[in-house]
């Protein structure tokens, strides 16, 4: 059981100049396997090291199970960590880093090579357990943490970017095999990462951070589809959503080029707004029609599955995802429509989603 | 049941051998080699002259192959000149310095690595400041204090004074050694389950061997060789260390006109054999040792 609570949580290094962690509040439930988000520096891996004790927070509490953890040691708070160098340690066998944590805690001899044994099945790493962590390849010693990790049985995994270092084929292949042993060993798990689609792919749910801040929390899908705001609606996506300033003119949004735009909603006020469509929300049509924005093409990137048209609407470059075979050569002209329930509506000044 | 699947090993390429005087002339081959030969025997020469002398009854200022190889230097130094006493005192001095220094560098170095202090970098540096003073002018406050603590004429007074000299520099040492292990290693030993001071012994230290047999072998060698501070704190006959031997041998032995080279030169043998047994006994280490140092500077 593995309920993890972050409430109100603070924390400032003396050496830098805003919080790096300003007032998080989470709850993560037991078995979820929650993602930490956002770009270097936002407090994700601040919070995680908080989580394990290794940093403690200023203000706020850190529950587990709805206990208070904040006066407990790293070793007594039944956590376990998997670095992002792994943090081997260099001078002990495969075998020896795995029953490390068992032998901490007096686990019998025959115990401890159960456990062993049975974590490196899992992993498939059965043939390294004589080895040294030197004479491993990266994806290898990665395994190894994992098995060090698991063989402990804790209530939380906690893992600050363990796929970083690997290569991109590695990396894919790991994130899915990752995702399935959380899911076998149905413990709770907190992974930070700066990788959108790592987020997209493994979370639960995903919670978003910049600049300490707790930004949004949700299901990728929610996260993806309903940005709570200007931040989240750049920072997920690949392409990120397109961003453009909008005036109103009663229940349409006028963006560049003269553009219209239904609004998805009714707008209160008339408060500068910005718009939100992701790439895939803005239909390419070759002829024109009765609504298509007239739009020109700048340079179409073809990706394989889909291909990525940048339209220049006067001033502003636009991503559209289109279907593979449509691939209109660079100065074309090329016809917009704003698909309906794909249009975003932000507040100008503060960047909110306005639903 | 597995779920995760074998992997791709990762290819490690060999690089080329590299052969220095590839298209070089045979003339530059054979200059190197005098080169090197004479740069070899230069350095080789006393060491020559030590193990032949010591082993020659009528040894001289020169090398010489000795006409009647013999042991009787050694048998006399040991049953005229007492020098088990010294070696013994040697041994013992030596040693216990260098368990001290290792002991109290590996915790200074260790807290001056991690822990995060307001002047961290003033009290690093006032450490090396100490190792820039010339260890002459501290003589005299030297010798008082032992006078006045009774350390003169006592193995406390030796193994102190000299684990003294060496700790700055072997602070700063270990300093850098602990500054390349990586934080990570102990805090995934905590998370573990293991205690701070658990796991510098069981993670961190073991991690930090080179380091360790560095600031060893240092302090070892550095006490093993020390003369001045012998000089003022030790004037009892039972108390006196190879080099006070070495000296007084050197002078009373038939006096400064008429040396009696074999018996300093068996007293040489002896003085020297250590140091090269603790040299080969952790060289590799040293080695690795030395090179990280001086890359984390």
């Amino acid at each position: 059981m593995g309920r993890v609570e972050y409430d109100d949580v603070w924390k400032q290094f003396p050496t830098r100049d805003a919080p790096a962690v300003r007032g998080l509040t989470l709850d993560v439930a037991d078995g979820e396997f929650l993602v930490l988000l956002g770009p270097s520096g936002c407090g994700k891996t601040t919070a995680l090291r908080m989580l394990a004790g290794l940093e403690h927070p200023d203000r706020g509490d850190i529950r587990i199970e709805g206990r208070s953890v904040l006066r407990l040691e790293p070793k007594d708070r039944n956590v376990a960590l998997v670095f992002q160098s792994y943090a081997l340690y260099p001078h002990m066998s495969v075998r020896g880093n795995i029953e490390y944590p068992l032998r901490v805690r007096n686990i019998a001899p025959a115990e401890r090579e159960r456990k062993v044994e049975r974590a490196a099945d899992l992993l498939r790493i059965q043939h390294l357990l004589p080895r040294r962590p030197g004479q491993l390849s990266g994806g290898e010693q990665q395994r190894v943490a994992l098995a060090r990790a698991i063989v402990r049985e804790p209530q939380v995994f906690l893992m600050d970017e363990p796929l970083s270092n690997l290569d991109a084929k590695l990396r894919t292949h790991t994130r899915t095999e990752l995702k399935a042993l959380q899911q076998q060993l149905g413990v709770t798990t907190i992974f930070v990462t700066h990788d959108q689609a790592e987020a997209m792919t493994m979370a639960d749910r995903i919670a978003v951070l910049d600049a300490g801040v707790l930004q949004q929390l949700g299901t990728p899908d929610n996260v993806y589809q309903r940005p709570a705001n200007l931040f989240v609606a750049q920072f997920i996506g690949s392409p990120p959503m397109n961003i453009l300033d909008a005036t109103r003119d009663g229940e349409a949004l006028v963006v560049a080029g003269g553009w219209r735009i239904a609004a998805p909603h009714r707008l209160d006020g008339a408060r500068a707004v910005k718009v939100g469509l992701r790439p895939e929300a803005i239909d390419l049509a070759m002829a024109g029609g009765d609504d298509g924005q007239p739009a020109e093409v700048l340079v179409s990137e073809p990706l394989g599955s889909e291909v990525i048209v940048n339209v220049q609407l006067a001033d502003v470059l636009l991503k559209v995802r289109t279907a593979p075979d449509v691939r209109p050569d660079p100065g074309a002209r090329v016809y917009l429509r704003a698909r309906h329930d794909g249009v975003r509506v932000f507040d100008g000044t503060t960047g909110a989603a306005l639903n | 049941m597995s779920v995760i699947g074998p992997q791709a090993q990762t290819q490690i390429a060999v690089p080329p051998r590299v052969r220095p005087l590839e298209g070089g002339s045979r003339l530059e081959w054979v200059l190197m080699h005098i080169v090197f030969a004479a740069v070899t025997l230069f350095f080789l020469a006393p060491f020559i002259w030590l193990f032949t002398a010591a082993f020659d009854a009528h040894a001289q200022a020169y090398i010489r192959w000795p006409s009647a190889p013999t042991l009787d230097n050694f048998v006399q130094i040991f049953s005229r000149y007492a020098f088990a006493t010294a070696l013994s005192n040697s041994v013992f001095v030596a040693v216990s310095t260098m368990l001290l220094t290792v002991f109290v560098v590996s915790l200074a170095g260790y807290s001056l690595s991690r822990i995060e202090l307001r002047q961290k970098a003033w009290i690093t540096y006032a450490v090396l400041l100490l190792q820039t003073m010339p260890l002459s002018a501290t003589m005299v406050p030297i010798y008082g204090l032992a006078r006045e603590l009774g350390l003169r004429n006592s193995y406390l007074g030796l193994i102190l004074v000299h684990s003294a000299i060496e700790l700055p520099f072997l602070v700063w040492l270990m300093k850098g050694f602990f500054d390349s292990v990586p934080r990570q290693l102990e805090e995934a030993a905590w998370l573990d389950g293991r205690g701070k001071l658990r796991a510098l012994f069981e993670i961190v230290l073991p991690v930090a061997r080179p380091g360790i047999a560095v600031a060893a072998g240092l302090s070892f060698l550095s006490a093993w060789a020390e003369v001045l501070m012998v000089l003022i704190l030790v004037d009892q006959q039972s108390m006196k260390t190879i080099p006070l031997a070495f000296y007084e041998t050197f002078r009373s032995a038939g006096g400064y006109t008429e040396v009696q080279y074999g018996l300093v030169a068996a007293m040489g043998v002896l003085y020297v054999l250590p140091v090269m047994a603790v040299f080969f006994a952790t060289r590799r280490l040293m080695v690795r040792g030395l090179m990280s140092s001086t890359r984390g500077l």
